[in-house]
């Protein structure tokens, strides 16, 4: 049985059992946490906005999000009348495939006992994180597409162009790290992060990172594909109920695992002070923050127009990701 | 295990490519030809060719095919032609299929059913490993590798002059549009959402019949 390595650890083998409890374990905690991520954002939002956000709700308005889910799940999953029903059905469930399949690469921590706190230590690594980031493209074009509405198609006519344009440069803003690191494994990236984090040296590369994060994950000011203003919601419009529920779940996922592979790749995963147990925690901290700056971002600046967002993935962003890859290549070939 | 995945990836990709060929809306085609590619990532993953099986998605089924999603549904079909464009396209079409059918029937006959009784090949530790791969590509197959970058360069550079010829053809075209298509090295697969004219977006959609009602 030696055909499924590839998608097992070529380290070392893990008995099926810890491998399920590990699945379980990981997507409970990233399920509980995105409930939660939807109130905090929008009590921050209400702070930076100066009033109070939701606070009705349970204390502080925490049991928002329940109230949210409740509401949501009792409405009625309706269609418009000529949109193509397997294809709509199947529109908000890819995104979901992908950002679930996409949790797997996070590390948590090191390898301890045999067991290694993360979901899969794939050989390609980091290319998994893209391979089904791409899945999630298809959940927005046919969620956009078999809707039948004109806003619903020109949004996921944005989102293809938009995240093409940037996952060229998200990709050749990881390339350094990966020079540096000389792995593609995740682990290993954290595991060489010992020393010193590859956010200093490598500071040109995470701002790109973070900047097609945004574009990637369609946060404001990169959310073209459902600009309110021109677009009502983009793909998105003609979905009710908890389809569009998990469209809106899907979104902080997303938020999650860019935070938590920038985390891993840049600011040293597992890493820091304290016990070995600890290491998980630090993890989740160092994505909390990450989260903290999507949301930090989404309040501060305004929507680019769609001509100033290509232009800035094209002319900008790829050509310093490029000269970034190229001077890491000396960089790494001299020393 | 092994055998009931590749069942499935075999089916799928038959059925994807039997669905391009067969599917008379051409976005059902597409997604036909991405529901094959996925299969033949699966079949790559059972070869232990991860990195293989990675570049399938990331690049056919992940870009190309996203592009290819996107060229369709903004052009829409409707348009198609009633005779063969080529003439007797037809007769060729059988014919190469019958050589081709002759070509990989001699393939199999030849040296695939004689390992049929064997184990298969040895398979040697980080085979289809990005290591091994990169190894391979640029010491073994240097000077090939080379060759298809300079050629995907060149491919890139001409798809940029032949698009922006034909802008500037256009009397009284939108200046801002010239502006756009000149600069940035795009490489020829994303040439088609820089090409759209940003600023007037919604305006050749909204008044294409074709688009909104996909039935």
């Amino acid at each position: 049985m030696t055909g499924l390595l590839p998608l097992a650890d070529t380290q070392f083998a893990e008995s099926i059992w810890i491998m399920i409890a590990k699945s379980i374990v990981i997507f409970a905690v990233i399920f509980a946490i995105l409930p939660i991520l939807t109130v905090v954002e929008r009590k921050l939002i209400g702070r930076f906005q100066h009033r109070y956000g939701p606070n009705r709700v349970g204390p502080f308005g925490l049991l928002q999000p329940l109230a949210d889910v409740g509401k949501l799940i009792s409405k009625e999953s309706f269609r418009p009348q000529n949109a193509i029903s397997t294809l709509f059905i199947l529109g908000p469930l890819l995104p979901v495939l992908s950002g679930v399949l996409a949790l797997a690469i996070i590390p948590w921590g090191d390898v301890k006992n045999g067991v290694g706190f993360y979901g899969i230590d794939v050989p390609i690594g980091i290319l998994y994180f893209f391979a089904v980031g791409s899945i999630a493209f298809y959940g927005l074009l046919l969620g956009g597409w078999s809707s039948g509405s004109k806003y619903s198609l020109l949004g996921a006519m944005r989102s293809a162009a938009q995240l093409i344009s940037y996952e060229v440069s998200m990709g050749l803003a990881l390339l350094g790290v990966i020079m540096m690191s000389g792995s593609l494994s995740l682990v290993d990236i954290v595991r060489a992060q010992d020393g010193v984090w590859y956010i200093a040296p490598q500071i040109v590369g995470f701002l790109i990172f973070m900047l097609a994060g945004f574009a990637e994950t369609n946060r404001t000011p990169f959310d073209m594909p459902e600009a309110d203003a021109e677009l009502v919601q983009g793909f998105m419009t003609e979905y009710g109920g908890m389809r569009f529920g998990s469209f809106l779940l899907v979104e902080y996922m997303e938020i999650l695992v860019v935070s938590g592979i920038a985390a891993a790749m840049f600011l040293g995963g597992w890493m820091g002070p304290g016990p070995g147990w600890l290491d998980p925690i630090w993890m989740l901290l160092k994505m909390l923050a990450l989260v903290f700056v999507f949301i930090w971002v989404r309040a501060t600046l305004p929507r680019l127009r769609y001509d100033q967002l290509m232009t800035l993935g094209w002319k900008v962003l790829l050509p310093l990701a490029t000269l970034n890859v190229l001077v890491t290549a000396i960089l790494v070939v001299v020393t | 295990m092994e055998a009931v995945l590749f069942f499935i990836a075999a089916i799928g990709a038959t059925v994807g490519a039997i669905g391009v060929v067969a599917a008379r809306n051409p976005f059902y085609s597409v997604l036909a030809l991405v529901a094959h590619l996925f299969s033949l990532a699966v079949l790559f993953l059972l070869l232990t060719s991860a990195f293989i099986a990675a570049a399938q998605v990331v690049v056919y089924a992940g870009a190309v095919m996203v592009l290819y999603v996107f060229v369709v549904a903004y052009v829409g079909s409707g348009h198609e032609p009633k005779w063969d464009p080529v003439p007797g396209q037809r007769l060729f079409a059988g014919l190469l299929a019958f050589f081709l059918f002759v070509e990989i029937s001699a393939a199999v006959l030849s040296s695939g059913l004689r390992a049929l009784s064997t184990h298969g090949p040895d398979v040697p530790a980080g085979f289809g490993d990005p290591a091994a791969i990169g190894n391979l590509l640029l010491e073994k197959f240097l000077v090939p590798f080379e060759a298809s970058s300079v050629l995907l360069l060149i491919a890139a550079v001409g798809a940029i002059v032949l698009a922006a010829r034909k802008r500037s053809g256009e009397p009284g075209g939108d200046p801002r549009n010239g502006r756009q298509n000149g600069g940035g090295a795009t490489p020829p697969g994303h040439s088609a959402p820089e090409a759209r004219p940003e600023g007037v977006a919604p305006a050749p959609t909204a008044s294409s019949p074709t688009l909104g009602a996909p039935r």
